[in-house]
């Protein structure tokens, strides 16, 4: 709803002025610090849903709208684990999804970074002590960066994400 | 029984061939011995009794032929103790004996291999005595230098190949099957070679090859051709000529492991054998057409086996079908020389026919390696279907090896022989382009392409064959349980393997006594046509290759690649699972197959391959949404056998049922048909 009452005027607009509007955080981690460094600008991302009710999806999806536009960070969602720089994990882990995320992350070639977006995934939001629940993300594998919010908004991820990317 | 040297200008010559001569005879008398032994020696002393008898007498053959590759001087036995009447002649000239040399070699090397295999019958008291009797054969049909001394032979090499073919017929039905289509594929082969070969030594006045030889020239047209022709068919059925091969992968997979490398090996050389000795030698060339067939034949056999073998599953059909595409190249070179010879290139046809002769001898040792290593792998896990090998390097290291070796050489990788003789053929066939001859200039090309088609395919296969059989993981229980087999298997295997590497970097090794096998059965006058030193080449063509330069290049790239890899890796390395998504339970079974890997090409070559798939699922009773069970069948059938051959059988069988009726028991009718005949032979004479 949000695009579609927005006219296409406007939207040339937003997209023209956009970099003003994300304001880029300090990398207050070591670990970010490194990993920008390491990535120069290019930082490839699987998505890992651990169980979450796809609000943090809907907000990951739209930072790859052209309103947004992650892309021009260099950031970019892989299909094949083997390709990546990190992991973007959402939800709280549900007792079926931890062994998949585990292996996911075998599969990622080091070094790499877990990022664990939104309250669930940081510490099983409203999920937590659900029956079907593992743990937060931290629990389950180590987590690099967390970027809080039920669900955080786009300018939230893309801002935590340039911190990674080095843009 | 005398042994006489031809003509003795030299006494020290002649005492020398005096010895050959016997030692040909030791030869064929201890192969003889080893046969009687194999049949009345309790089973415990058989195996190595037999072997070492069998290897004594193939040292002998391969030092008789060494001696006349070496010398040129010829060897003939003549005795009347055999075969009364006609007596039974050998006369091993330099052609034949690179024959007895590369049989014999592959009897060596099969014989220690022998000694580490058990199962598969071959221990039987019948088969032990007509193991040595079968090598005995291939060792002395090269030799043959009469029309009923070479049948003779060329029988007694089909009925024991035959029964060792049947060797494991207790245990497996499908053994039977693939001897009856055997059987029948090689007497209707040995058919027309009598005819051929009666119908020539009657025209021709003798039965000696040499008087032939002398006459043959003066024979009608007609008579060469239909000689030829049936020689063609006779000798093809043997080589595993398309599309007479179809026994071929049946009956070289269901024998026991060193019969298939003794088959495959050295028995299908005696069909090209038969071809050159008899259209180069005996009728001394003939005109365009009979070799535009030949290589029309041999072009079909190298894609049709190319291509099979690249879909098959079943490793030791894999293997023959990759015979059937090798001896479709020896064709496709001795088509091509005879083509040359036919419009006045000589220098070319020598250079092709020695390329074609040695691409035999080097396929007789890659393939021994594979057929030898193949059979080591089926006995360590009684399977042979690539679809449930898998991950066997690492549990047979010594074997893998010696498996990838032979599957490297035969896919033409330098510094492995396949590549020289490759090359040859290759460069034999390029340099008659510029010809203007228009049967040159139509046939050269599609030989060149059909060249580089099989080479592709042929890699892919061996990719296949070793990625699946050997890297992964063991795809069953047994393969997860195999062990390494004896020392002597090792051997066995390793003698060619190694050879593979010894050729390819020295080929000048044999290429000197390939050449003068060819010029001797051409009777050519052309000086020797190889360029020596540390390259090689044929004179009449312009290319050379430096096989040893090529080695040492190759070595310091490897090293050196391998080097910056070493430098350049930044951290160690982490293994890790396959990637599958993330889901729980992923077993050997989801691993990619030989089926996997063959079904893009089964489906692009499907009007030739003629792949057939079945799917047969079954839902729950309740809802038709969920399925109970599924099972899915694909078979790949030779289509020459399934078009041709089968059809063509069931009408002889339906024409015998119709016969069957005539005879029905009844008295009156069997009066009946005595006075018709009768009546019949009244009138005939009347």
């Amino acid at each position: 709803m949000y695009l579609s009452t927005m006219r296409l005027s406007t939207l040339i607009r937003r997209w023209r002025t956009h970099p003003t509007d994300i304001p880029l955080a300090g990398t207050a981690s070591p670990a970010v610090g490194e990993a920008a460094r390491r990535n120069r600008g290019s930082l490839q991302l699987r998505h890992v849903d651990a169980g979450s009710c796809n609000g943090c999806e809907l907000e990951i999806a739209s930072i790859f709208s052209p309103v947004f536009d992650a892309e021009r960070f260099g950031i970019r969602l892989e299909a094949s684990p083997r390709h990546v720089d990190g992991l973007l994990v959402t939800g709280p882990v549900t007792r079926n999804m931890a062994d998949p995320l585990r292996k996911t992350l075998d599969a990622v070639p080091r070094p790499r970074v877990v990022v664990a977006v939104g309250d669930c995934a940081r510490n099983c939001g409203v999920f937590a002590g659900a029956y079907g629940v593992e743990g937060s993300v931290a629990d389950v594998v180590p987590v690099d960066v967390e970027i809080s919010g039920c669900p955080p908004d786009p300018a939230t991820i893309i801002t935590a994400l340039r911190g990674l990317a080095g843009t | 029984m005398s042994a006489r040297p031809r003509n003795d200008h030299h006494c020290a010559a002649g005492s020398r061939r005096h010895v050959t001569s016997l030692l040909l005879i030791a030869t064929a008398l201890v192969g003889l011995a080893a046969s009687a032994v194999g049949a009345l020696v309790t089973q415990r002393l058989r195996i190595q009794l037999v072997s070492v008898l069998t290897i004594a007498a193939c040292s002998g053959g391969l030092a008789v032929a060494i001696e006349v590759l070496r010398s040129g001087r010829s060897v003939v036995v003549h005795t009347h103790l055999l075969l009364p009447l006609v007596g039974f002649s050998l006369d091993l000239d330099r052609f034949g004996a690179l024959f007895v040399a590369v049989s014999a070699g592959v009897a060596i090397c099969a014989m220690v291999f022998r000694l580490g295999y058990h199962g598969h019958g071959l221990s039987s008291r019948t088969a032990s005595c007509v193991l040595p009797l079968f090598v005995t054969t291939l060792l002395l049909v090269p030799a043959a230098s009469s029309v009923t001394t070479f049948l003779f032979l060329w029988e007694l090499m089909a009925i024991a190949s035959l029964l060792l073919v049947l060797a494991d017929h207790r245990h497996r039905s499908e053994v039977a099957v693939a001897a009856v289509w055997y059987a029948v594929m090689t007497q209707a082969g040995a058919a027309a070679l009598l005819v051929g070969l009666v119908l020539l030594s009657t025209h021709a006045g003798s039965q000696s090859f040499s008087a032939i030889a002398d006459h043959s020239a003066h024979l009608p047209a007609w008579v060469r051709s239909t000689v030829f022709v049936l020689a063609v068919i006779g000798f093809g059925s043997k080589a595993g000529m398309v599309p007479l091969h179809v026994w071929l992968p049946r009956a070289h997979p269901e024998a026991p492991g060193p019969v298939s490398a003794l088959m495959s090996a050295a028995m299908v050389n005696l069909g090209v054998y038969g071809i050159v000795r008899l259209g180069d030698g005996l009728l001394g060339g003939g005109p365009t057409w009979w070799w535009l067939m030949v290589m029309a034949l041999g072009a079909l056999s190298a894609l049709y086996g190319s291509l099979h073998s690249a879909t098959s599953t079943d490793l030791k059909r894999l293997l023959a079908y990759s015979t059937t595409d090798n001896v479709g190249l020896m064709l496709l070179g001795v088509g091509a020389s005879g083509l040359f010879a036919s419009t006045g290139h000589p220098a070319l046809a020598l250079a092709a026919l020695a390329a074609a002769l040695l691409h035999m001898v080097f396929h007789a040792v890659f393939k021994g390696s594979l057929f030898l290593s193949a059979g080591s792998l089926q006995q360590a896990t009684g399977i042979r279907d690539l679809d449930r090998l898998g991950g066997l390097l690492g549990r047979m290291p010594v074997t893998g090896t010696l498996f990838m070796v032979g599957a490297l050489t035969i896919a033409a990788l330098p510094p492995l022989c396949g590549f020289v003789s490759e090359w040859l053929l290759l460069q034999a066939m390029l340099h008659g382009l510029p010809s203007l001859d228009p049967s040159l200039a139509i046939a050269l090309p599609l030989g060149v392409g059909v060249l580089a088609l099989t080479g592709g395919l042929t890699a892919l296969t061996f990719v296949k064959a070793v990625g699946i059989g050997l890297l992964g993981r063991a795809r069953s229980e047994p393969v997860a349980l195999a062990g390494e087999v004896p020392r002597s298997m090792w051997i066995g295997a390793g003698i060619p393997a190694a050879l593979c590497l010894v050729f390819g970097v020295a080929p000048l090794l044999v290429i000197p006594a390939v050449v003068e096998a060819a010029r001797t059965v051409t009777a050519s006058r052309l000086p020797n046509p190889f360029v020596g030193g540390w390259q090689v080449g044929l004179s009449g063509i312009h290319g050379v290759l430096a096989p040893g330069l090529l080695a040492a290049a190759l070595t310091v790239a490897v090293t050196l690649v391998a080097g910056i890899r070493r430098a350049l890796q930044r951290s160690a390395l982490r293994s890790t699972e396959a990637w599958g998504c993330g889901r729980e339970l992923q077993t050997a079974r989801m691993e990619y197959t030989a089926t996997s890997f063959g079904e893009p090409l089964s489906r692009v070559f499907e009007d030739v391959l003629s792949p057939s798939h079945d799917l047969d699922i079954s839902h729950v009773a309740e809802s038709r949404y969920y399925v109970e069970a599924a099972t899915f069948h694909t078979s790949l059938e030779d289509a020459f056998e399934r078009h041709g051959f089968r059809p063509a059988a069931a009408a002889l069988a339906w024409w015998g049922g119709l016969a069957r009726r005539v005879p029905n028991g009844s008295v009156h009718r069997y009066l009946a048909f005595g006075l018709i005949a009768l009546v019949v032979v009244l009138v005939v004479l009347g």
